[in-house]
């Protein structure tokens, strides 16, 4: 049980929408409702905005493909004991 | 990266990192000394030679730790059977199957640093290098491992419920023949 409500898409502003765009995007995958850590990122853009894009430069493929680096991350997750 | 069998791979990658990692930042200040190459019993010199090769003439074990062996490998070693053991995990581990030696140095790399080993993250550091992995690839890995021990935290103080479990499809190959590499 989150510790928040979570806001449905629909209650953030266009501007927090359009970032939902880019989330799915980046996923490649219809979610009913944007994943639940973008529509925390959206409650303050100016960090999660910075945030995100930091992500994104971090698994863009470069030496390591996104995969492998999405692999990683979910080993860093694991570690961390994190099941989200 | 579909299929479980990569999965397997990482996980058995993380897992014994951490198991290496354990014993050398837990021992390496102790009162244990490691076992001497010049001084082991014939079984112990001859599993130390294939450390060796692993890693490279060179490598890390010997740029970076200041011996020939690895730590955990060295304080282990006064039990040669357990040794054998240890190593074989680990080799197999290590060994480029579906993932690539690399990859699986830059994962091992990521949970030696989020897990604060001081003994792993250099070890691992310094193979990435070895294995020919450049200023730019050492910083991808540190940039994913930090930003996802940031999400990673905010999704535990939110109490977030994965939104992702659903989205990889089920894999539907069987178990692997274990001598088939």
């Amino acid at each position: 049980m989150p510790t928040v409500r979570l806001r449905d898409a629909s209650e953030y502003p266009e501007s927090a929408r359009r970032l939902f765009e880019l989330s799915r995007q980046w996923f490649d995958y219809d979610f009913k409702e944007p994943p639940a850590m973008s529509r925390v990122m959206a409650w303050d853009p100016h960090f999660g905005g910075p945030h995100g894009r930091a992500m994104k430069r971090a698994m863009a493929p470069g030496e390591f493909s996104r995969g492998e680096k999405e692999m990683v991350a979910a080993a860093v997750s694991g570690v961390n004991a994190c099941t989200y | 990266m579909t299929g479980d069998d990569r999965w397997y791979e990482a996980a058995f990658v993380v897992g014994i990192t951490n198991a290496l990692n354990v014993v050398a930042d837990g021992l390496g200040g102790a009162p244990m000394r490691q076992v001497e190459p010049e001084t082991a019993p014939a079984e112990v010199r001859t599993i130390f030679a294939d450390i060796r090769a692993f890693y490279g003439t060179g490598g890390p074990a010997a740029d970076v730790l200041g011996g020939e062996i690895p730590m955990p490998f060295g304080l282990v070693a006064h039990d040669p059977g357990y040794l054998a053991d240890v190593w074989a995990a680990v080799r197999r581990a290590f060994s480029e199957r579906r993932l690539t030696r690399r990859h699986k140095e830059a994962l091992a790399f990521a949970v030696s640093l989020t897990t604060r080993s001081a003994f792993g993250t250099a070890f691992h550091l310094a193979e990435l290098r070895r294995l020919g992995v450049g200023e730019r690839g050492v910083m991808e890995v540190v940039g994913v491992t930090q930003m996802f021990s940031s999400y990673t935290k905010i999704a535990d103080t939110l109490q977030l419920a994965s939104d992702m479990a659903d989205i990889a499809p089920p894999d539907a190959s069987g178990v692997p023949n274990p001598g088939a590499g």
